[in-house]
């Protein structure tokens, strides 16, 4: 995680996980956002909550250049302001009627969502191809144990497989949960990729167990 | 083709939903599960002495396991969503609709509890549900790498429709569905299928339908 005095980036999905026209929750500390991507491939991140009746807007759907609720259909634009109320198909929605939305910024396959307001870009990880990402009931310091301790100076926690390295991306949802966003660095062909997705299932299985021992209040 | 049903099983709605994937006509008879606990009436344990539904009728042949009217209905009307391409493809249905099983019993089983007030330790079902839920995920993972984006094939097969209802209905068991992307588009893929239908707690894709449009006065 990059950061400096005002704010910081946090990596919260693959890109490839979020295709045109779609929208998924993520977790940052301050709790879930709903993640979309327009038809035409924008990305936006806002509250997950619609101001109407506080659905989650991770439920709704993308049409167009919005996102709307799925309970009643009003419908937000990427900057946040109510653009439809569907009840009132007259009605221009005022201006107060919107929701919060969050800076993201997407670069080699994975998609950063701005907590505060941070000056830099997210860091860069040229030369990593995205695998999967996953959630681990434990903290960085378990996974990190788990992985065998070895961390690059981006903050990523590395581990050999074969003639290539599994780069894991890690993201702090809570006390004892992790986003593992896994990242693959020489590791290319088809059964090697699917060998990682299943070290990394027992990673996992190793993280969960440490932290159960050491770190589970 | 006659199905003892009941509108909120999602054992019913595999059945209900592959029938309407393939064309087929159902008779519905709908079951009074609760709170009537019809299934477990002399009428009914006739047909099946488990007491669970649904039960499919067709002549003679008599059906109360939903993964056999998968096959039933799939042989019968659309015999590629039996995925025999391969042996590969083949023993990958198999798997799926055996666990299939898991996830009745797990998610399944929490959403009972949770919903109906069954008794059930409730703690231990999530569990078995996440590490479902994880192996389902793993599985899709590693599908699309080999360029596929179903359970079996690159095409859905029985195998999907026999584990795609206890997942998405997963969060009424207290099961939440976040942290499983490949999950989430697994499932934006079977809801817009042609022809596929809904059962409460599983709705289409809106966005796949224009935006409707109510001139002010008109509702």
């Amino acid at each position: 995680m990059h950061s400096d005095t005002t704010g910081s980036w946090t990596p919260v999905a693959l890109s490839a996980d979020l295709p045109a026209g779609t929208v998924m929750p993520v977790q940052i500390p301050a709790g879930s956002l709903a993640l979309w991507r327009t038809d035409s491939g924008h990305t936006a991140a806002s509250a997950d909550r619609c101001p109407h009746r506080g659905m989650r807007l991770s439920h709704g759907f993308v049409r167009g250049e919005a996102l709307s609720c799925i309970y009643h259909g009003w419908s937000y634009a990427q900057a946040g302001n109510c653009l439809r109320i569907p009840a009132h198909p007259g009605l221009v929605p005022p201006e107060t009627i919107r929701v919060v939305t969050h800076m993201v910024e997407e670069a080699d396959g994975v998609i950063w969502v701005a907590l505060g307001r941070p000056e830099g870009r997210p860091p860069g990880l040229e030369g990593l191809v995205p695998l999967r990402s996953l959630t681990a009931l434990a903290n960085i310091d378990a996974i990190a144990a788990a992985a065998g301790g070895k961390t690059s100076p981006q903050g990523i926690v590395e581990v050999a497989s074969g003639t290539g390295t599994i780069c894991l991306l890690l993201s702090r949802q809570d006390e004892d949960r992790t986003l593992i966003h896994v990242l693959l660095k020489g590791i290319t062909d088809q059964a090697a990729r699917i060998a990682a997705v299943r070290s990394t299932e027992s990673l996992r299985r190793k993280a969960e167990d440490i932290h159960k021992k050491e770190f589970a209040q | 083709m006659k199905l003892y049903d009941y509108i909120l099983s999602p054992s019913c709605y595999k059945i209900r939903l592959m029938a309407a994937l393939t064309c087929v006509k159902l008779d519905i008879h709908p079951v009074d599960f609760h709170p009537g606990a019809e299934h477990k009436g002399a009428e009914l344990l006739a047909l099946n002495p488990a007491g669970s539904i649904p039960i499919l009728e067709d002549d003679d042949l008599v059906l109360t396991e939903s993964s056999a009217m998968l096959v039933y209905l799939a042989a019968k009307a659309a015999p590629e969503w039996l995925g025999r391409a391969s042996a590969e493809e083949a023993a990958r249905v198999q798997q799926w609709l055996s666990f299939s099983g898991r996830l009745t019993a797990s998610l399944g089983g929490a959403r009972l509890t949770e919903m109906l007030l069954r008794p059930g330790d409730i703690g231990a079902l999530q569990t078995q549900g996440v590490l479902a839920l994880r192996e389902l995920e793993a599985g899709l993972v590693e599908q699309s790498l080999r360029g596929m984006r179903f359970l079996a094939a690159n095409r859905p097969t029985v195998a999907d429709i026999a584990c795609f209802p206890y997942v998405v209905l997963a969060p009424d068991g207290g099961v939440p569905l976040d942290p499983y992307p490949a999950i989430r588009l697994w499932s934006r893929a079977l809801r817009g299928l042609d022809h596929f239908i809904e059962m409460p707690g599983i709705h289409r894709l809106h966005e796949l339908k224009p935006e409707p449009h109510i001139e002010p006065g008109e509702a």
